[in-house]
């Protein structure tokens, strides 16, 4: 059998994997968002404690590799909280690229003019509400480029989750590979599933930046 | 209306507002000259307490305000409305919707009385054409009245102005005074920190001359501008005009 041929026969048999990996990723990108919005507020805000809990938090992530916080969560967690494999790989994912998304959240607020704070707070809103209605959603925008990288790095990363028994897709690469002896065809089917997803969220990513520049040119007053 | 008692304000070691007492009363217009960095603009913010002093009493209609109480501060700001030197509009909202944002969000008031009052403001600073486009559209004089409007939607009894035309183009300084002038003709109570002398002895009711933290001279615009008593307010005087 040629190339080819191997190549269609057996990437049917990729596409519950592929499933996962998705799956896993979304999850890991929408929780690390939660995370990540969460974590930038509190980094900044004047409450010391929970201030410097984030902190601690985005220094343990950063400092550690994600192997070994999805071990962590495999090993350790998964026996104490009672969690399934998948559970435990998408979280560690999610607080994994939580801690990162805090630092995108954490440089576009602050990237936003402390004029527009001040003129929010000197019309009578509070500190809450004027993050929420002023300051979010400007650096919220500011944030869509970094993040859609973020994005296709936590694709990507999914990857470390066959280390704790997730039959995504390059596990199940190796997997059929360990059978049929044809490595560099499993190799290429998973790399196409990655291609496949990175150039989506690509896609989307420019996408939204698109219509977010349409509404700034709005903005701007050029259409 | 204003009444500033011995008020202390210090960045890290630096004392930049010295035991300053300053009252404002109903329908006073008060202009507050200096060098640069004297601390014209810190006062101001102490005044809605974007800046905390480290001591000394802020009253506003008569209500001492207590700088640990956010609430009271959020209160007293929706009576004290405040121009700065950059207009700090929101460009991600609209012309009409800046205006909105205070009395729907802080206020409650529902967004048909909001939207009926905002297109009255922008009225009355003559921008109601241009409701419906965002800030960037607008060049600097239109922005600063749009402020002005964003802060008088909030029908606040005081107005605070912290030097509302040193960005904008020479051209464009005219439009803006003549807002504020009408303001004051209407007899609202107005602080106004500026460089355009010709404005002040026009509007002011009384100028105020700061130097290093301190004011050091005060008066009616004709007596501080043509015959200054100290010689630090005679030194910036002869130097400006
Ligand atoms: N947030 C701050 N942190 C540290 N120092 C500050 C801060 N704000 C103002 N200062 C300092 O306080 C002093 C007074 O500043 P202020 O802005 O009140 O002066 P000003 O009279 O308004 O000057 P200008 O005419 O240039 O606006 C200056 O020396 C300034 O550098
Ligand atoms: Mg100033």
């Amino acid at each position: 059998m040629d190339f080819i041929d191997v190549v269609i026969k057996y990437t049917p048999f990729f596409l519950p994997a592929a499933w996962m990996t998705l799956k896993i990723t979304l999850l890991g990108i929408a929780f690390g968002m939660l995370i990540g919005l969460g974590t930038a507020l509190t980094r900044i805000s004047n409450n010391f404690l929970l201030a410097n809990v984030s902190r601690l938090y985005i220094f343990l992530i950063r400092g550690t590799p994600l192997l070994l916080q999805l071990f962590f969560f495999f090993y350790v967690l998964r026996q104490s909280l009672g969690l399934e494999a998948f559970s435990a790989a998408y979280l560690a994912l999610a607080i994994h690229n939580g801690a990162y998304i805090a630092e995108i959240f954490r440089g576009t607020i602050q990237s936003i003019d402390r004029g527009q704070m001040e003129a929010a707070r000197s019309i009578g809103m509070t500190s809450s509400q004027a993050m929420r209605r002023i300051i979010l959603p400007q650096a919220f925008k500011r944030s869509i480029p970094p993040l859609g990288n973020q994005f296709i790095i936590a694709l990507k990363d999914s990857s470390l989750a066959s280390a704790i028994t997730i039959s995504e897709v390059l596990l199940q690469a190796q997997r059929l590979a360990a059978a049929n002896y044809k490595m560099l065809e499993m190799l290429t089917i998973a790399a196409v599933f990655y291609l496949f997803y990175t150039s989506i969220f690509t896609w989307l990513v420019s996408w939204t930046e698109k219509r977010l520049d349409v509404d700034s040119d709005k903005q701007r007053g050029l259409v | 209306m204003i009444k500033i008692r011995n008020l202390n304000k210090s960045f890290g070691k630096l004392k930049v507002l010295k035991n300053v007492d300053l009252y404002v009363r109903e329908s006073e217009v008060v202009v507050i000259i200096g060098a640069s960095g004297s601390g014209k603009s810190t006062l101001l913010r102490c005044i809605n307490f974007l800046e905390h002093p480290q001591s000394g009493t802020v009253k506003i209609n008569g209500q001492l305000i207590d700088k640990n109480n956010e609430q009271e501060i959020n209160k007293m700001r929706t009576q004290v409305g405040m121009v700065f030197q950059h207009f700090n509009l929101f460009p991600h909202k609209t012309v009409l919707e800046n205006v909105m944002e205070g009395p729907t969000q802080v206020k409650g008031i529902i967004k048909f009385e909001a939207k009926k009052l905002a297109r009255y403001y922008l009225e009355k600073v003559d921008l109601i054409d241009k409701a419906n486009v965002y800030p960037s559209m607008l060049s600097g004089g239109q922005k600063q009245r749009v402020a002005i409007a964003r802060a008088l939607a909030m029908e606040p009894s005081v107005m605070l102005f912290d030097e509302p035309t040193s960005a904008l183009d020479p051209e464009l300084v005219g439009e803006v005074l003549c807002v504020m002038k009408e303001l004051a003709k209407e007899g609202m109570t107005m602080v106004i920190v500026t460089h355009e002398m010709g404005f002040a002895r026009e509007v002011a009711d009384r100028v105020i001359f700061m130097d290093n933290g301190m004011i050091i001279e005060e008066g009616i615009p004709d007596h501080l501008f043509d015959n200054p008593q100290n010689s630090r307010s005679q030194a910036f005087l002869s130097a400006i005009i």
